[in-house]
């Protein structure tokens, strides 16, 4: 390994993730500072519910396509949003890997399965960005930085597919490709939109508790 | 146009200011977590009756007053303001176009709201652009106009104390002629009653049949009740100009009042809007902790019924009937359950509508809509998802629980010939009333009673 790569994969990612993570508690202090709007009404609803109830309700939604018509009326769409984020966790998972456990990467079952992640998010990740400029909806609400940071991870997921094997007798190329983008990712994020999960507890569960003190999480419905 | 210093008219100025005063955590959650990832745009009724417009989406809608957020109170705006489409509003014209998307292309309906993927509540900062807007004067003339009866006169529709007492004197003859019992009273101001029941200045105005149906569920369940002679209107256009101050002004009235005649429970009758802002929102915007109990009338006929205390006949409503859900009913206060359970006692066929409950459309005359005449045309085209939702239930009438759900069906039903009438539960309860001995006698024995209060 050069010293180059050993540098990116290690000394640079730390650096990064320092980085990262100072932006992040930034964040977070700014956000704290709001003041967090109070609720004095009485409960309402049926009496099943309560904050509490609803708050788990809310952040546990996610994982609930039945639960949002959004979701539940397009299995398709909840289908990608899982499998890119399976991708996430798999290219990240990589990164600490490939530095700190090699090892794990003997295993050619775990190898193939980050690389079916990052292989399928990423073919998602391009469906994605036709999606984003071709749908005049989706490219009426989109920035810069959506599309960027869409073709970004979307790149990052190719390389850590590509880097997956972690082998570099046929060169070092992908691997430098893949720590530097991973380096960038983790300077760039705070400021980009893909931090959404930084405010994912918190609005889920402020929305919860909200809904579930007024009686409306969990929904109940009909189903026709 | 004036203009500060740096160029911005002082409206707009004022704007931006008084953002950072609105704002809360939660607002500030909503307005950071959008992702665009378009999940939204199908659960707008506004998208699904006016195809291929992008700019009905709730994300577009939201991006306007998102980038002001990102220019002025987040720093990645600030920094690459063009990277995250972050804006601002130099005149009023900006504010104008600002206008026709807070007040003209969304009703504040939530259903976009439940419908994202990371919890942002849309309707709850379009609200508060509404509220920065209004601050500086601008509006539209009918929101103006209702929002100025309620701070002067007290109610949204400007009716004077005297014609409230006076229809409600007529309403309590016809009762009596109905009942025929001169003793029968719709009691005004009566101090320590079990119930203070507040209503919808619609009902004086246009409907006082519902006043004079919830006179006779309460004579024939007995009931130790009165209305007040002031803080009755339970409407609260606060929620719709997005003014806190009106809204805790208004509600605050209600509170007053009860405490004033020391009731014991506020009901609040079948009113969307009003029972969320005087049940949920008004201690908010009060900043009051209520010490008394507070229901909707629809619970409080469901329980006289339970109880034993009206006795109704499902066969005197036929035909057949759908419910509509009122956005700030279901979506906004859980009141979803207790109606059906109420309409499935009074008429005998009922049939859902889909989607129902807090997945609901809106009768699209939500959000103070009705008041603004500029935008009729705009609301009238984006009913058509909910005349389509209307007419596949088949049915002849759709019963609601909501005075401004009344008018905005009744309006699109018109313009669409879709040939249903609109009723709410309290005219079918009314409709469906049995007397019985038990019943009979024990509303003579109160009738009698509140005759001797009122004549002490």
């Amino acid at each position: 390994m050069s010293n180059l790569l050993h540098f990116s994969s290690h000394t640079l990612q730390e650096i990064a993730l320092v980085f990262m993570a100072t932006v992040y508690f930034m964040r977070v202090r700014w956000f704290l500072k709001w003041p967090l709007a109070k609720e004095r009404q009485p409960a309402t609803g049926m009496g099943d519910t309560n904050p509490k109830k609803g708050a788990r309700y809310s952040v546990g939604k996610i994982a609930m396509p039945w639960a949002m018509e959004s979701s539940r009326n397009k299995p398709l769409m909840y289908a990608q949003f899982v499998i890119f984020h399976l991708g996430v966790v798999a290219a990240i998972g990589l990164s600490f890997i490939i530095p700190y456990g090699p090892g794990l990467l003997k295993s050619a079952g775990l190898v193939s399965l980050i690389q079916l992640l990052t292989g399928a998010a990423c073919i998602i990740g391009v469906f994605r960005i036709i999606r984003r400029i071709t749908n005049p909806y989706m490219r009426a609400i989109s920035s810069p930085d959506d599309h960027f940071s869409l073709v970004l991870l979307t790149g990052w997921f190719a390389f850590a597919f590509m880097a997956a094997p972690n082998n570099i007798s046929s060169g070092e190329g992908v691997m430098l490709a893949y720590f530097m983008l991973t380096a960038f990712f983790l300077v760039y994020v705070p400021f980009s939109k893909i931090s959404h999960y930084l405010y994912y507890p918190f609005t889920r569960t402020y929305l919860g508790r909200h809904f579930g003190r007024r009686g409306v999480y969990p929904l109940k419905r009909t189903p026709a | 146009m004036s203009t500060t210093t740096n160029g911005r008219s002082y409206k707009a100025q004022k704007v931006i200011d008084r953002m950072g005063q609105k704002l809360t955590r939660q607002m500030v959650g909503s307005l950071a977590a959008c992702v665009h990832c378009g999940q939204c745009t199908d659960s707008c009724h506004y998208v699904l009756s006016n195809p291929g417009d992008p700019t009905f989406a709730p994300a577009y809608k939201a991006d306007r007053i998102r980038k002001l957020f990102k220019k002025h109170y987040d720093w990645t705006g600030k920094v690459f303001p063009k990277w995250v489409k972050a804006g601002t509003v130099q005149t009023d014209e900006d504010l104008e176009e600002l206008k026709d998307i807070v007040f003209g292309k969304c009703t504040n309906c939530r259903r976009c709201t439940i419908n994202c993927p990371m919890g942002v509540d849309l309707a709850t900062f379009n609200r508060m652009a509404r509220g920065l807007l209004c601050h500086v004067g601008i509006m539209p003339e009918g929101v103006e106009y209702v929002a100025k009866e309620q701070w002067e006169i007290g109610n949204q529709m400007g009716v004077l104390k005297e014609d409230y007492i006076e229809t409600i004197e007529w309403q309590e003859e016809e009762l009596q002629d109905e009942m025929e019992d001169p003793n029968a009273r719709i009691p005004v101001d009566k101090v320590n009653s079990e119930i203070v029941y507040v209503i919808n200045p619609r009902e004086i105005k246009h409907d006082p049949r519902s006043v004079l149906d919830a006179a006779k569920i309460f004579y024939m369940a007995g009931a130790d009740y009165t209305m007040p002679s002031e803080g009755w209107d339970m409407t609260n256009f606060g929620l719709f100009n997005g003014d806190d101050e009106l809204g805790g002004a208004v509600a605050g009235r209600v509170y007053d009042k009860v405490e004033e005649l020391n009731g014991k429970k506020l009901v609040i009758s079948e009113c969307g809007h009003g029972y969320r802002s005087t049940r949920c929102e008004g201690p908010n915007w009060a900043k009051k902790d209520i010490a008394f109990d507070s229901e909707s009338s629809v619970i409080t006929m469901l329980k006289y019924i339970k109880e034993g205390k009206i006795k109704v006949d499902k066969t005197k409503n036929p035909g057949s009937y759908t419910f509509h859900d009122s956005c700030n009913n279901a979506r906004s206060c859980g009141l979803t359950e207790e109606p059906r359970e109420l309409l499935s006692l009074v008429v005998d066929d009922f049939r859902e509508m889909y989607p129902n409950r807090a997945e609901n459309y809106c009768c699209t005359g939500g959000g103070g809509a009705m008041s603004m005449a500029e935008y009729r045309p705009s609301r009238l085209k984006s009913a058509k998802v909910k005349a389509d939702q209307l007419s596949a239930t088949g049915t002849k009438t759709v019963v609601t629980s909501c005075h401004n759900c009344v008018d905005g069906l009744t309006d699109l039903i018109g313009h669409y010939k879709l040939g249903m009438d609109v009723t709410q539960l309290v005219n079918l309860v009314a409709n469906a009333l049995v007397v019985d001995e038990k019943i009979e006698e024990n509303r003579k024995i109160h009738s009698a009673e509140t005759s001797a209060t009122a004549a002490q």
